[in-house]
């Protein structure tokens, strides 16, 4: 393998796939970096077996030639060397070439490093995705997909399944379901749906999602999402981002959603979230963060929040419609703010259906975000 | 590179039982391979794992130079897990990676295999933690339990897996290998009953270290015989000095085990089964000092000072009490 590369985009490759390895892993391959030279270009793949990452460096783009006299061939490479070497380099170009007993020599200048290269047939074989069963979306808009439903994954290992995030598309309408089983977050947007094929659900573990939030750019291109049996596969134009899926059918959730409501309160989310975190400051470490909402005459609610030890706060805030029967109602502070940063719009509708069911927390006028929450049973 | 012929040949029964079970397409979910040192299971293990993995195998046997047969030997395969004692147990956080491993779907494939080595020595909490997996299995999982004493597991285990045991080799045959080795009759006997490993018991021949041990053993039972009083102090300056690992320390009282051994084979008159051979007049002597009873007594404190060593009780304590305990 040989090829002559351009520093900058080396060095941009390498950080981002970088992402992906981790140096706690127990399979020993894993702690290197694949390196594959073809005539397209250069693809480098990282993986800490639950993510992996691929990124292409495309021998030209728009006239400008990144690689060049490339000769076919693949290594694997230590990554806990090599992105400080690329990134020290004297010279805005880097050669890289590996002999048959992989050895790896990469010159750049007068610089010259001799590294010791792994077999690349020891690396995972990551599946060969096929682009018919997949859909496109923007990339924004799958951002705030993850941001609005992955907090709400369970942290706790006891069902492993609810630390995914469930991902079905139904009725032309793909749907975002994350749940810990105290709170629900849900978000569907439409989308067309590939003639005559129906995608599998899918459960994508919160972990890969939140890792793949951060590794978009916001921006407006599209990204392409296929779904294979064991893994899901996210493409924007020179990145590939791989993840295995939880294993395990996931519980049916849409039978949790109330379908009537006892008490419909419209008020600013804003002027909601910041009186609870107030509400929050004095019952945060014991008592589970709980603060109390009762309902007011005039459009008027109470939020408490009381920690004998300590002290009480009560503080009104003016909805600007509530209808239905009176309330009395706690619930779980953190919950709610989640609830009402993910949500994202200036007027919420919360509709309660008594003390002790689970209450809904949606814009006013818009259908597809959902945030449920289950009240705390107070004294 | 073992074939299931060379395991069948070293393990007649179970090789020929897990053979079958891959032919018949009738692979249970959890082994638990129970035998001692050096009777093959580790290679059992690997070589069962590789025919489930394997994809150009004739039969039940795997082709050996293929991706995942060179991957499972190499420890890179992404979907065989390897869990191996953290210093002296295997710790809840080992079981806990294993577990969040088998709620995601496979790398490669969705066939999935584990292989716990020294399973006995899991914690209690990684064993209840594991429990709880090998009750559910998800459909396309193999798991493999290695242990030297099987007793020792939880019985919920147990009774989860489907039990193998290999066989423990031949001595004699052990013996008569390591004599065609050139190993000196006397030593070879002593070697082939505390391993079964032949390269091991060819490199122990080779180690200094382990020629003392055997020094120090007799020594150790001289002291005990003849100057009651001085025992402490060869312990404290002679003995310690010189194990100074925790595996060290078994080795040391396994050979001395040995010698109580023949201290009782000498009572029945099983002269072949003798190890010390050049020995003899120390063990006739040795039979003035202890009785039969007294002896097999001592062969019970020897055995609880092993678990202690395991125990992590300190070792110049265990052997102290071991010195009292066989002046008795």
């Amino acid at each position: 393998m040989k090829f002559i590369i351009q520093r900058d985009q080396l060095i941009e490759s390498v950080q981002n796939v970088m992402k992906a390895i981790s140096s706690r892993t127990t399979i020993p391959i894993l702690t290197g970096m694949k390196i594959e030279a073809s005539e397209e270009g250069i693809k480098l793949t990282g993986s800490d077996s639950d993510i992996s990452i691929e990124s292409f460096i495309p021998q030209e783009e728009d006239g400008i030639v990144y690689v060049e006299h490339i000769e076919p061939g693949s290594i694997v490479l230590q990554a806990k060397y090599f992105p400080d070497i690329v990134r020290k380099l004297p010279q805005k170009t880097v050669e890289i070439e590996s002999d048959n007993n992989r050895n790896v020599t990469i010159r750049s200048g007068n610089a010259e490093f001799h590294l010791n290269g792994q077999d690349p047939e020891e690396y995972p074989q990551l599946p060969q995705l096929h682009t018919e069963d997949s859909f496109e979306l923007p990339i924004d808009l799958l951002k705030n997909l993850i941001r609005q439903t992955v907090f709400a994954v369970s942290t706790s290992e006891t069902r492993p399944i609810l630390t995914g995030v469930h991902v079905k598309m139904e009725d032309g309408e793909l749907e975002f379901i994350a749940t810990d089983s105290h709170r629900l977050a849900s978000r569907k947007i439409p989308l067309e749906q590939p003639e005559g094929k129906a995608l599998p659900s899918v459960v994508i573990p919160g972990k890969s999602l939140t890792e793949l939030n951060k590794i978009l750019d916001d921006s407006e291109d599209t990204i392409e999402v296929s779904v294979t049996e064991n893994q899901v596969l996210f493409r924007t134009k020179h990145l590939y981002f791989l993840s295995r899926l939880l294993d395990g059918n996931y519980p049916e959730t849409s039978r949790l959603i109330p379908e009537q409501s006892k008490t419909i309160v419209k008020i600013d989310a804003k002027e909601l979230l910041q009186s609870v975190d107030r509400a929050s400051l004095l019952a945060k470490e014991n008592r589970n963060n709980v603060v109390r909402l009762i309902t007011k005459e005039n459009n008027h609610l109470e939020i408490t929040g009381n920690s004998p030890e300590v002290g009480n706060v009560v503080e009104e805030v003016l909805a600007s419609d509530v209808d239905g029967e009176d309330l009395k109602i706690s619930f779980s502070a953190k919950y709610m703010m989640d609830a009402l940063k993910a949500v994202d719009y200036d007027q919420v509708k919360v509709e309660f259906t008594g003390a002790m069911r689970p209450f809904l927390i949606r814009p006013v006028d818009d259908d597809q975000i959902l945030q449920l929450i289950l009240p705390v049973r107070t004294y | 590179m073992q074939t299931w012929e060379e395991m069948k040949e070293l393990q007649p029964l179970a090789g020929q039982m897990l053979m079958n079970s891959f032919k018949k397409d009738r692979i249970s979910h959890a082994y638990l391979f129970q035998g001692n040192r050096g009777t093959g299971k580790k290679d059992m293990a690997l070589l069962f794992a590789k025919s489930i993995f394997c994809k150009e195998r004739e039969g039940a046997e795997p082709c050996q130079h293929c991706r995942d047969c060179k991957r499972i030997d190499s420890g890179n395969h992404p979907d065989l897990h390897w869990i191996e004692p953290d210093g002296q147990s295997i710790k809840k956080e080992q079981i806990l990676h294993l577990q969040k491993e088998f709620t995601y779907t496979g790398l490669e494939s969705n066939r999935k295999v584990y292989i716990i080595v020294d399973a006995d020595r899991m914690t209690i909490n990684a064993s209840n933690r594991l429990l709880k997996f090998l009750e559910e299995p998800s459909q396309q999982t193999t798991a493999m339990l290695l242990t030297e004493s099987g007793q020792t597991m939880l019985d919920t285990i147990r009774s989860r897996c489907q039990l193998l045991a290999f066989q423990p080799l031949n001595a004699k045959r052990v013996e008569e290998k390591l004599v065609q080795e050139g190993v000196s009759e006397s030593n070879a006997k002593l070697l082939a009953s505390l391993t079964n490993n032949l390269t091991e018991a060819l490199e122990m021949n080779e180690d200094e270290w382990f020629a003392n041990v055997r020094k120090l053993v007799i020594q150790l039972i001289e002291v005990l015989q003849n100057k009651p009083n001085e025992g402490l102090l060869f312990i404290n300056h002679q003995w310690m000095p010189h194990f100074k690992e925790r595996t060290q320390i078994q080795r040391g009282l396994d050979v001395l085990m040995l010698w109580f051994q023949d201290v009782i084979n000498q009572y029945v008159d099983r002269d072949d089964a003798i190890v010390f051979v050049t020995e003899k007049e120390r063990l006739n002597q040795a039979t003035m000092r202890w009785s039969r009873q007294s002896a097999a007594a001592c062969l019970t404190y020897v055995l609880e000072a092993k678990q202690k060593i395991n125990q992590n009780v300190h070792p110049n304590l265990v052997m102290e009490q071991l010195t009292l305990q066989l002046q008795r």
